[in-house]
């Protein structure tokens, strides 16, 4: 039987007037841009849900690290992206400073307020919250096994000499996650004594790496044991079979991960239903898939989690630890990032070297160390955990505004690259003269 | 003769006699001058100038001053240099022999030395740097095996030997083969001179086949050195930031395109290409031996002893099984369920082909579209230059020639970079950033492949006796009609090689793709691998895309050898030459 | 239809060296010509100047009457048969032949009954279908001619058409390519290095040197009456020697040539070798064998004479005693045959 020409043409213009009318029944536009940091994994259910509750309307995901991702938002001013997506609310917060994003109060129900002590959604509303992550360890089991390793707890276990070259973190330059990390402990333990911690864990660093991805991801391959990641990544990774596990240090931010709508925004109904969908039931339900695992914000999602999975708004322990100042992270972003990278990601060898020789002079002597040795080893742990720039320096605005462009009426203390090198020069000599510290030890009477 | 006291005044020779070429000629050139300068001067002139520029806007050095004052800057520069230069170490180390192996000896396994030439190529250095992580790397494989039975580990893959590593495997090639080509050239009656006149063994060979085969080996080691040194993906996948090329690419990304430290890097990466082919063409100079023999032969082969034989069978087949393990690895990840400090895979799965054949068609057709039009584009632009150098005398033509050349001393990240900052305010009728556009990305990887295009196509064109095109023209074909008839369709062959080659080397280019793609839909085959390799549940299908894109250069340099072949064999020795 | 070819004053160079240096020469409609030189002396650039290939620097090119100086190859109606013969690998033989009448429009029919005869012509007809690589260099050769031929140009340039040739084809060709040109009639100019072959088959020759013309004239004329010693020694062989004429006696140390009518001064004379006669000694010009070589049809002997090295040739009988190295002997000339060079 053939379809006769005009029936034919009848059923096409029937089907895309279907299709403009389910589009504009609910006003959407025919599109939706997404910057974000999260990978197909992430972003993959939540685009086909929505698509499917949607059709008419196509989302286009791009994905780039965090950084990147904002970069590209400043510079695409004339024609931006509709929707900024990440975990790094200190990310949100830059953009905000700079007003790249829109006010939007999602009219969705149900959502918890506060995650801890930390607001889930921005008091002005620039951006929301839609899902929370923690941060602490996954860990290899097969590798724990094979090396003999017991199972960590805390951060401070880290610091342990047994786990000497087998510790995996990123860089907080190269991940806002770990950005996070870094300053819940700077922020929980203060500046020098955070610093302290950072560099005495960076001692069994064997790698820091330049993207968040990379640690989990060596951790799943099993190149090394034990990682310091954001909660998702852990859970992910066992849950797609790697042999890993991942646990909740006590002291620990729960953290919102969130999403904007970026200022001019082309579609902005899309973007304004994408956000609306995330924060619904069926939204919220696509968090708990295993290759995604984060943290519902609707409170009423926990009850169709799989037992044991952690309710952070039920367990007061979760995230209680902290009060984590986002106003201070901010100001201080960019300067934490080249400091870290300086006196430990771009040394790692030298502080690897000081630290062992500090492990195993202290194995070595054990109780049996002489003062001399004792004073030389405790000299040289302080060397090994001195950060080249005091709280209070640190906390000078001059100083802060050396590390990124300045604005009007700003003033800056210096150049970056000078600071850069100062504490670069700093660190050498430190690790050295610790290193040479604890050797010395030994043969100390 | 003539009365020579009143010769008559010959009439004025048309312009385009004077000047060397038809007007069509000097259309053709000009146009492919001003894509070179749209696409490749005016960006690198642009990232240079940005480098050079200060603070308050004007021509300052403390961009410079900073970078070297850096130790970080100063470290990187140095990686770089380490391990490019240790790559070509290790690359002779397996080339060499292998050379020398296949020109010298009658070796019975020379078909899989030719083999072994090609297999490295087809797979980019970055999507096998993934699978031998998971081979060599501190609890891979071989590590896993060694340490259980022996008790210690190899630190292939440790920070800068990882790449040093990866890098040499797929770039040992290079050397190989233009080492080989080298040797083969040498004529037996040179060697036979030599010794009837008392040169034997060692001294034949320092005095004889060393300087011979110098520039052979020149040749090869230079361009390994400035591809590991231009070649971002490969430390980018391994973690490795402090060299050059990363340092760039998270700059440009992270702190803005307006960071002039990424321009700095640039500026230093171009200089220190220029500068290795510069020093390599100065070694070379006047020693082009190549061509000043008549098709010699190559060197005598001799018979290889009993110890000789096992010797070079055993370096061959150690030699096999590591240039063949990203394969291998990638092949493995592809199948595997999971991998984690084990030896082999848990198990194996068609799921990620599945998952391929869903999510990855885009970036398949993608690779297809864009690289086909780059290679169109170079085949074309490369016929014009060609012809205009080897067959008119038009003033500059060598100029332009040189234009499209220098394209091989600007790394891809650079000239992306480029591209991004000169075009990103200029904008198409649709709103969209011409440095955003997909078109931008065919333009960077004609641009960057257009200088093998040319030496192809002036290879075909040199094939091509200009008797031909004479007879052609003295039977009444004007230069169009010789172009068609005559021209093209004798270059054929090696412009389809060309195109070709164009074609797979693009479709595995990832550092200006990097700095250029900005949405998914637009991504080619790279792309996808990098972002696939960015999740944990996407090693499986990343590595299932990279092994498709592996088998896509695959089919495609076959296709382009047996292209030159058949080529070749239409050619006689007699009546063109 | 033959037309004539004049070339007029033309001079042709690269930077600053002269590759012709105003060389003028007429050529008759349907002469069989050729340009004869040493490799250098521009002979393929003056045949090449002709077809259209260069521009000359001064001077003027005429054919039938009409200057094409400027013109391009394509609009000169010439036909060039080159050295490499130059045929297109990716055609057939009879797509190669038919290659120039597709430029001038002639109809299907007409091109290939004309390709045939031209191939006929050659007695190439049965391998039309072929690929030039399947073909032997003499094939190709004539296969090169018949598509020059099959145009009917107004002039046929050949540039050294037999040099990639064995000994023995070479001889027959010559003889083809002669009788090719006499049955058309078309005008031929014909590039060699060889001047057995320019001998042999041309009407007159031109022979260039260092991009002038030294002597015009037909072979025999030329081997008789060199103009120059260049000529005198490049055709064929010939003894130089420098002397001066007095009272009808040419003088040079050691050797007396007598009625030589000739004005008195400095002169050159040139001997062939064949034209001194071997006696005994006591009989002639006294001289002494210093080598000899047998070279089948003659004995070539070197005898020194005076201060002089002359080159003697004898033809070869079984009943002539070859004379031995060292010997003396007697040499006399036949004046008649000799040539005085001026200049």
């Amino acid at each position: 039987m053939r379809i006769s020409a005009s029936l034919l043409r009848l059923s096409l213009i029937g089907a895309f007037g279907f299709f403009a009318i389910a589009a504009g029944a609910q006003g959407l536009e025919d599109k939706v841009t997404i910057v974000t940091s999260y990978n197909k994994d992430m972003t993959g259910p939540f685009v086909a849900a929505f698509e499917k509750k949607h059709p008419g309307t196509k989302v286009e995901v791009q994905q780039r690290h965090t950084a990147a991702a904002v970069t590209f938002i400043q510079e695409t001013k004339s024609n931006p992206p509709d929707i900024f997506w990440a975990s790094a609310p200190d990310a949100f917060e830059v953009l905000k400073q700079n007003t790249l994003l829109q006010k939007y109060k999602p009219k969705a129900e149900g959502i918890a307020t506060k995650a801890g002590s930390y607001p889930i959604n921005d008091p002005d509303n620039f951006y929301t919250g839609f899902a929370a992550s923690g941060y602490g360890i996954e860990y290899n089991t097969r590798y724990l096994k094979a090396n003999d390793l017991p199972v960590p707890k805390e951060w401070d276990d880290l610091k342990k000499p047994i786990y000497f070259g087998h510790v995996g973190i990123s860089a907080p330059s190269r991940s806002g996650t770990t950005h996070l990390t870094v300053e819940t402990i700077l922020q929980g333990e203060g500046w020098e004594k955070g610093w302290a911690t950072l560099m005495e864990i960076g001692g069994n660093l064997t790698q820091v790496s330049d993207r968040s991805f990379g640690v989990p991801d060596a951790v799943n391959s099993g190149q090394y044991g034990l990682g310091i990641v954001i909660d998702f990544f852990g859970l992910s990774g066992k849950a797609s079979g790697f042999p890993v596990e991942f646990v909740y240090p006590s002291v620990t931010a729960i953290v919102p991960a969130n999403i904007g709508i970026i200022k001019g925004a082309q579609h902005q109904k899309a973007a304004e239903a994408f956000i609306e969908f995330l924060l619904s039931e069926e939204g919220q339900q696509i968090l708990l898939l295993p290759k995604i695992q984060r943290l519902p914000v609707r409170l009423a999602a926990y009850d169709k989690a799989p037992a044991g999975f952690p309710n952070p708004f039920k367990n007061g322990k979760l995230g209680a630890g902290v009060h984590f100042d986002v106003d201070v992270s901010e100001k201080r972003y960019q300067l934490v990032n080249s400091l870290f990278d300086r006196v430990i990601t771009f040394r790692l060898k030298e502080l690897n070297g000081a630290w062992k020789a500090i492990h195993d002079s202290e194995k070595k002597l054990g109780a049996k160390a002489s003062p001399a040795a004792k004073k030389m080893l405790a000299d040289a742990r302080k060397l090994a955990s001195a950060v080249p720039i005091s709280g209070k320096e640190a906390s000078d605005p001059a100083v802060m505004n050396s590390f990124h462009k300045l604005k009007e009426g700003e003033k800056a203390a210096g150049r970056q690259a000078e600071f850069e090198e100062k504490w670069d020069a700093a660190a050498l000599k430190n690790y050295g003269e610790a290193k040479s510290l604890a050797e010395k030890a030994l043969s100390a009477k | 003769m003539a009365d020579t006291a009143t010769v008559p005044a010959a009439p004025r020779a048309p312009l385009a006699f004077r000047l060397g070429a038809s007007p069509a000629q000097i259309a053709a050139l000009a146009l492919v001058a001003l894509f070179l300068i749209a696409f490749l001067v005016v960006p690198i002139v642009r990232v240079i100038q940005i480098a050079f520029t200060g603070v308050d806007g004007r021509f300052s050095l403390v961009n410079f001053g900073d970078f070297f004052q850096t130790s970080l800057s100063r470290e990187s520069f140095w990686n770089s240099v380490y391990v490019s230069a240790m790559t070509v170490v290790v690359a002779s180390i397996i080339a060499v022999p292998l050379a020398t192996i296949i020109s010298r000896f009658r070796f019975r396994g020379a078909a899989l030395i030719h083999t072994l030439g090609v297999i490295p190529l087809v797979m980019p250095p970055f999507v096998g740097a993934v699978a031998m992580q998971l081979i060599y790397g501190r609890n891979g494989s071989i590590n896993l095996l060694l340490h259980e039975f022996f008790g210690f580990r190899i630190p292939f893959m440790e920070g800068l030997n990882g790449v040093i590593f990866v890098e040499a495997v797929h770039y040992f090639p290079f050397i190989l083969l233009n080492l080989s080509a080298a040797l083969s050239n040498i004529d037996s009656a040179m060697e036979e001179s030599a010794q009837n006149l008392g040169a034997s063994g060692f001294s034949l060979f320092r005095k004889i086949v060393f300087p011979l085969a110098l520039p052979g080996y020149v040749a090869g080691a230079a361009l390994v050195f400035v591809k590991v040194f231009d070649d971002l993906a490969t430390p980018l996948l391994l973690s490795v930031t402090n060299m050059l090329a990363p340092q760039a690419y998270l700059r440009i990304t992270s702190v803005g395109v307006s960071d002039p430290q990424g321009y700095v890097i640039s500026v230093i990466m171009i200089v220190c290409a220029l500068t290795t082919i510069g020093l390599s063409q100065l070694a070379l100079r006047g020693r082009d031996f190549s061509t000043q023999q008549r098709g010699g032969g190559g060197l005598a082969r001799r018979k290889l002893g009993k110890g000789g034989t096992w010797l070079a069978t055993a370096f061959v087949i150690l030699t096999l099984l590591i240039v063949l393990s990203p394969h291998i690895g990638i092949l493995l990840l592809s199948f595997g369920t999971v991998w984690s400090f084990a030896v082999l895979p848990d198990g194996y799965t068609l799921d990620h082909y599945t998952t391929i054949a869903r999510e990855a068609g885009p970036y398949i057709t993608n690779t297809l579209l864009y690289c086909g039009i780059a290679g169109f584009i170079d085949v074309v632009l490369a016929s014009i230059i060609a012809y205009v150098v080897l067959r008119t005398r038009l003033k500059g033509r060598h100029l332009v020639e040189q234009m499209a050349m220098a394209a091989i001393a600007i790394p891809g990240l650079v000239l992306g970079i480029g591209l991004l900052r000169t075009y990103y305010d200029v904008h198409l009728p649709t709103g969209e950033s011409l440095a955003t556009f997909w078109g931008m990305l065919v333009i960077a990887y004609a641009v960057r492949r257009l200088p093998y295009a040319l030496v192809s196509a002036k290879a075909a064109l040199r094939q091509l006796h200009v008797h031909l095109e004479e007879a052609a023209e003295s039977l009444g074909a004007g230069k169009f009609t010789t172009l068609t008839k005559i021209v093209v369709p004798l270059m054929t062959g090696g412009l389809l090689a060309g195109f070709v080659t164009s074609f797979a080397t693009a479709a595995v280019e990832l550092s200006a793709t990097l700095i250029l793609v900005t949405r998914p839909p637009d991504a080619p085959i790279s792309y996808g691998i990098y972002i696939y390799m960015q999740a944990a549940a996407g090693r499986g299908p990343g590595a299932a895309l990279g092994v498709i894109a592996v088998l896509v250069v695959a089919v495609a340099t076959f296709l382009s050898y047996r292209l030159a072949e058949r080529e070749r064999d239409l050619k006689s020795r007699e009546g063109v030459f | 239809m033959a037309a004539s070819v004049s070339i007029e004053n033309i001079s042709f160079g690269y930077g600053g060296a002269l590759v012709l240096n105003d060389v003028s020469l007429a050529i008759e409609p349907g002469e069989y010509f050729c340009f004869l030189g040493p490799s250098g002396s521009g002979k393929t650039t003056l045949l090449r100047l002709v077809a259209g290939f260069g521009t000359p620097s001064q001077g003027r090119i005429l054919i039938g009457g009409k200057d094409v100086t400027h013109l391009p190859p394509w609009e000169r109606n010439l036909g060039m048969v080159f050295q490499s013969y130059a045929l297109w690998p990716h055609m057939t033989v009879a797509k190669n032949v038919a290659f120039g009448l597709e430029r001038r429009k002639l109809s299907r029919a007409e091109i290939n009954s004309k390709v045939k005869a031209a191939l006929e012509r050659v007695g190439l007809a049965h391998l039309a279908d072929r690929r030039p690589a399947q073909l032997s260099g003499g094939q190709q050769q004539r296969v090169a001619l018949a598509r020059t031929l099959v145009i009917e140009p107004a002039v046929l340039l050949l540039d050294e058409p037999l040099s990639n040739l064995d000994a023995k084809l070479r001889t027959e060709m010559r003889v083809e390519l002669k009788r090719l040109q006499r049955d058309l009639g078309i005008t031929t100019i014909y590039v060699t290095h060889d001047q057995e072959e320019a001998n042999a088959a041309a009407g007159r020759i031109a022979v260039l040197d260092g991009g002038k013309i030294q002597q015009i004239g037909s072979p025999v004329d030329m081997y008789d009456h060199p103009a120059n010693r260049f000529v005198a020694a490049f055709l064929g062989t010939a003894n130089l020697i420098e002397g001066k004429i007095e009272s009808d006696r040419f003088l040079a140390d050691g050797i007396v040539l007598y009625a030589v009518k000739a004005p008195p001064g400095p002169a050159c004379v040139s001997i062939r070798p064949q034209h001194i006669a071997v006696q005994a000694s006591g009989i002639g010009l006294p001289g002494v064998v210093e080598e000899r070589e047998f070279l089948g049809e003659t004995t070539r002997y070197r005898i020194k004479a005076g201060s002089h090295r002359l080159i003697v040739d004898e033809p070869h009988r079984r009943d002539i005693e070859p004379r031995e190295v060292g010997a003396l002997v007697g040499l006399s000339v036949d004046t008649k045959q000799v040539s005085i060079l001026r200049g």
